[in-house]
Parts: structure tokens; sequence; C-alpha cells
């Protein structure tokens, strides 16, 4: 009943006061509008046709035009794979699609293959972006079209590709700051502030049990925070087709629902780490202001770590119980089109029990009088 | 006889500090406002008392004395480094929870949250009691309707005056009904009206059977609700006992400076 009440009155507090919802809801609208601003810069989603480069035969590139909707496609024959390659690097071709001999019959067939045949995608997101839509479209295509082969996609990358990459590295670290000042902005008010007014100590002079105070603080505050991490992921998913030059259902479609999930519970899981993280500083704090100089340290530490882990790679499985890198390596996973179950789970897991670890010592903290009322 | 006596004392005994002590580390800006290298100050120097059922009992002194710091070891915000003390019958060092439950404590640093109403406050500070939905409502009417707060209920405190918002903390203080009340300074910083019906309440508190421990500063609010009263100087009981018996027929303030002349030398 005491925690019951405790953690009304934060809700309470947040959604009778719009300028707090406000607070919550912008970073989304921001990302959304930065991305997007971004991704025309470096090249906008356009009335693109497909010119592809097509060696041997299979019914799937029939398929291919079906789903490519409003994008034409344009089969053409290359005098040699040579120059289909060249074309693709120039720029001059969206991409070189290569199946092997007799390649349907292979794969419907009922005889047992040694090897799997091999489909080789040679790509170039040129400035358009109609090489990685259709690398997008094709290979969600190919992936429906049975298991019985292996398709290898060639990327090669121009400076505009290289940024859209950058960015997708950058995305995770984007995700960890925007979550970050979600927390921010409701915890700093909610422990700092109520600590400097003196709220607090009207609270610890009831009979309500400490840990009941930090789990009615950290409860409710991660549940609002949360809105705003959604917003931002919603934000990210709105925004990224523009930057990276798709519509949003080849975006989908190329992701899976199982990445976004994954992805969404691994930012859920993310923001009561750090809610509790900003609430031990919080408490630790005489001051907002003294609160705010500190968690805005660990929110530098935050990025630069989320920053280099993003352009670093081959994380093994002991990344996941490293906060917030565990969260970047899965993210950047994701993205890449991998399904890092274990690591998206195991992460997860972690940073509940980091969580629970932060709560005791925040209760530990509003027991000691030295935190809650030293001069 | 005198054996029947005592137990009848220690039965209405409600309140027992025994050599309570306590000591903060200054800070180094502190250490220069005071002229002093010494890191560490005394703030209550062993400290013993008893206070009774149906009393009131008034904690005496200047500014530093360590009539709060007291207040707040009995209200379980701060532990003893050296003594306990017990309300009814609970140690503060042992059993915290359970003598926060028996007291309400109103102090200056207790503030309320200027977003909430008083009627929200009241409900939440209620279940922080763990007070039965039926026993609040009945108690919430009663109380607001004896402060004038009703009137007021639904305004947010921000938007109060500071005497309204002032009678708001005491209601919120007794929420739950306690036994044993603790104000420290409770007409601190009040205008003339809100400071008599914050006294008149006391008064009040003393007839329904409850015990009331309060500090202060002023002689005439000691005179006039105190059974009993203790002189604190320096963090050390200088004196104690009934009003009379501290005032060996003198007016209290008399008394008191006699004491403090006694022990400190000038008054300056």
């Amino acid at each position: 009943m005491k925690l019951a009440a405790l953690i009304k009155k934060e809700f309470h507090r947040f959604f009778h006061d719009p300028r707090l919802i406000v607070t919550i809801l912008l970073p989304g609208i921001v990302i959304y509008l930065l991305y997007s601003v971004l991704g025309n810069f470096i090249g906008s989603e356009s009335d693109y046709s497909f010119r592809v480069y097509l060696k041997g035969e299979s019914a799937a590139t029939a398929l291919i035009e079906q789903l490519s909707g409003e994008h034409e496609i344009e089969w053409l024959q290359a005098e040699s794979s040579e120059q289909a390659i060249e074309e693709v690097k120039a720029g001059r071709a969206s991409a070189y699609l290569v199946f092997p001999e007799n390649f349907d019959a292979l794969v419907f067939g009922q005889a047992d293959l040694a090897d799997l045949p091999v489909v080789n995608l040679y790509y170039s997101t040129s400035d358009d972006g109609a090489g990685e839509a259709f690398y997008a479209l094709a290979s969600t295509v190919l992936q429906s079209y049975g298991a019985r082969f292996t398709l290898v996609p060639h990327n090669f990358m121009s400076e505009t590709d290289m940024g859209r990459m950058i960015m997708q590295n950058l995305l995770p670290m984007l995700v960890v700051t925007f979550v970050f000042s979600a927390c921010m902005s409701v915890t700093l008010e909610s422990v700092a502030g109520e600590k400097e007014r003196g709220t607090l100590t009207t609270i610890l002079a009831t009979s309500v049990k400490r840990p009941d105070i930090a789990l009615g603080k950290i409860l409710p505050l991660s549940c609002i925070a949360a809105l705003g991490a959604a917003s931002s992921f919603l934000g990210v998913l709105l925004s990224l087709p523009k930057l990276m030059g798709l519509n949003l259902n080849t975006l989908l479609s190329s992701y899976g629902f199982s990445s976004y999930l994954l992805m969404f519970l691994s930012i859920l899981s993310l923001v009561p780490f750090i809610v509790a993280l900003i609430s031990l500083v919080s408490a630790f704090s005489k001051s907002v202001k003294e609160a705010s100089a500190y968690t805005s340290v660990v929110m530098i530490a935050m990025i630069v770590v989320s920053l280099v882990s993003a352009f670093a790679s081959d994380f093994g499985v002991w990344v996941a119980f490293v906060p917030i890198l565990n969260f970047v390596a899965a993210v950047q996973q994701l993205l890449s089109g991998g399904m890092p179950v274990l690591l998206c789970l195991l992460s997860i897991g972690m940073n509940l029990v980091y969580t629970a670890v932060l709560v005791l010592i925040v209760s530990w903290m509003l027991s000691n009088e030295r935190i809650m009322f030293g001069k | 006889m005198s054996d029947i006596i005592q137990e009848n004392e220690f039965d209405r005994e409600i309140v027992r500090a025994e050599n309570l002590k306590k000591t903060f580390s200054l800070s180094r800006k502190q250490q220069k406002i005071d002229r002093t290298s010494i890191k560490r100050k005394v703030a209550v120097d062993g400290l013993s008392f008893s206070a009774y059922r149906g009393e009131i009992y008034g904690l005496l002194g200047p500014n530093g004395a360590g009539k709060t710091t007291t207040l707040r070891m009995l209200s379980t915000l701060i532990s003893p480094d050296e003594g306990d003390a017990f309300v009814m019958g609970h140690s503060v060092k042992h059993e915290a929870a359970k003598v926060r439950d028996c007291i309400g404590f109103m102090t200056g640093d207790l503030k309320l949250e200027g977003f909430f109403t008083p009627d929200y406050l009241f409900d939440f500070f209620g279940a922080m009691h763990g007070v039965d939905k039926k026993f609040l409502a009945e108690r919430k009417k009663q109380l607001f309707s004896k402060f004038g707060i009703d009137r007021f209920a639904l305004v947010r405190v921000a938007d109060l005056s500071t005497g309204m918002a002032q009678k708001v903390s005491l209601v919120v203080s007794i929420v739950h009904d306690p036994d044993v009340v603790i104000f420290d300074e409770p007409t601190n910083g009040l205008d003339v009206l809100t400071a008599k019906v914050v006294t008149d309440f006391l008064s009040d508190l003393k007839d329904m059977g409850k015990s009331v421990l309060l500090s202060t500063h002023i002689f005439s609010l000691v005179e006039k609700l105190c059974d009993r009263v203790g002189i604190i100087i320096d963090g050390k009981m200088s004196a104690e006992g009934s009003l009379q018996s501290v005032c060996e027929g003198k007016t209290l303030e008399e008394r008191f400076f006699e004491i403090y002349q006694s022990q400190k030398g000038d008054i300056l």
C-alpha cells in the first residue's frame, strides 16, 4: 500500500504537469527531425528505377519485380562479370545478381545437395540509394524463396555509403544519449530536487521502509522515462528510412519484427538501469545543480563508451556483462542484420540485475544520515 | 509506597533520553566562520531527560544549543553517536520504524511538495503511515475544518500563504493521530493569528491525552504551555524538571539568564 502510494505520487506529479510531458516526448520529435534532415542531406528517397545486371535465371526475378512496387526494374545482360561489376562500382547500375546454373531446379529439387548453391549480389549504394534499396528488396524476396541456397552480398561502398554506415554505427550511441536525457530530465528533479527542497525528508520521517522509497522512485520514473525512450525509438524508426533512402516497408521487412522487438526490449532494459544510476548520483548530491554536474560527467562517459564501441567489432558474449556496452553491441548487431538473441537476452537480464543492485545502494543511501542530511 | 510512585511514573514515561551524544564534522568553511581549527563539533553532549504522558515538555535554549539535533534524534532522522532514547518504549537506535509510527514530527526542515494540494498530501501521508481510509477521511474533515484548510484543500501548497502552508504541514504531521507529537520551533515564522491557532492546538493535544515535546527559544511559549522544561546550553542539560522547580520562584527568563551566566559568563 505504501509502495503503491509512492508510485502513484510520482505518476501524479508527472502526468499533471504538461511541461514534464513535453520534456519527455521532445527527444523523439527532435531525433525524427534531425535524422530526416540528415537523410535529406545524404540522399533522399527517390523515384529511382533499378538497373540490374543479371546472370543466370530464376523465377525469383519475377517475384522481385512484383514486390518492387512503383520502382521499375531494368534487367540487363552483361558482356562479362568484370564489366557488370565495374558498372555497379561506378554507380551506373544498381546491382549485379548472379544465379548459379539450374538454380530453381536445385533449390526446389528433391536431390540432396552436398554444397548449397550460392547467389551473389553485387551492389553499391549510389547517391540515390537505389543499390541499397535493391539489396533490401532482393534479400527479402530471396529469404522467402527457400533455405536451400546461400545469398552472398558484396557491397562496394562509396563515400556516401560510408556516411550512411557511420550513421548506422552512431545510432546506438544516439539512442543511449536520448534515453539518458529522458531519464535525466525526470530523475534529477524527482530525487535531487526532492532532497534539495526537503520534501524527501518529510517522507523519511514516516515509517515507510527505505527500499520502498527507492523503488517508489525508480519504478515509476523508469516507466515515465520509458515513454521518452519509446518516443526516441519511434523517432529513430520513422526517420531511418529517410536517412537510408528507403521506404518504411522495405526497411521494416529488411530487419524483421523480432529484430525490432529485441531492440525495443534492449532499450527498455537500459531505462531502469540509467534511472537507478541517476537516482544514486542524485541521492548523493546536495542539490539539483550538483547532481546535474555529476550526471553530465556520467553521460559523457556513457557517450564515449558507446561511441568507441560502435566502431569496434567482434565482441564476445562477455560484453553482455558490461552495461551500456552490451546495449550498443546488441543494437549494432541487430542493425547489421544479425539476430543476437543470446546477447540481447543476457544483456537485458544483466541490466535488470544491475538495476536491482543500484536500488539496494540507493536504499542504503536513504538510510545514511551523512548522505541525506550532511551539510 | 515509594516503589508504587516510581512504578506509576515509569508507566507514564513516554519519552526517555539516556545520555544522548551527537557530534558533527565541521567543514573548512564552517571552521573559518567559527574561527576554530577543531574539526568536530559536539552538538549534544550527554543529554538525559524524561517526558510523561499527557504533558507538554519544552526544550529551551539559544540557537545552536542542540535542541533541533535532539529532536531529530528522537524522530530517528539521525542516530545518536552515544546513548539511546526510547519513545513509547521503542529504541530510536534499534526500532526506528516503530518510533516513527507513534510520533508526529514537525520541523522547518520538513517541507511539503508545492505542486500538490493539501487534500492530496493528507491522503498521501496517511498512506505513508498506513492509516485506514475511512479513518483518514474522517480525520481530514475534522482537521481541515479545525484549521480552516477546507476552503484551500484543492489549492496547490505553492499557492498558499505561509501561515496556511504551515497549518497544512502541521495537520500532515499528525495525520496518523500519533501519541507523541514532536514540534521543533512550532511558532517560528508564523503570524500572530496562526501562532495562536498552533499554540491552542498544542493545548488541545494535551487535553486529548497526547504527549507533546517541543523546542523553542521563546520564554512565554514555555510558560504558557509546558508542564516540564529542560534548559539546554552548549548541548548539555543545564536544568530540568517541572516549570515551578526550574524557575525557583523567578520568571523563566530571569532564571534562564541566571543559569546561562553561571555557565557561560557574559551573555554576549
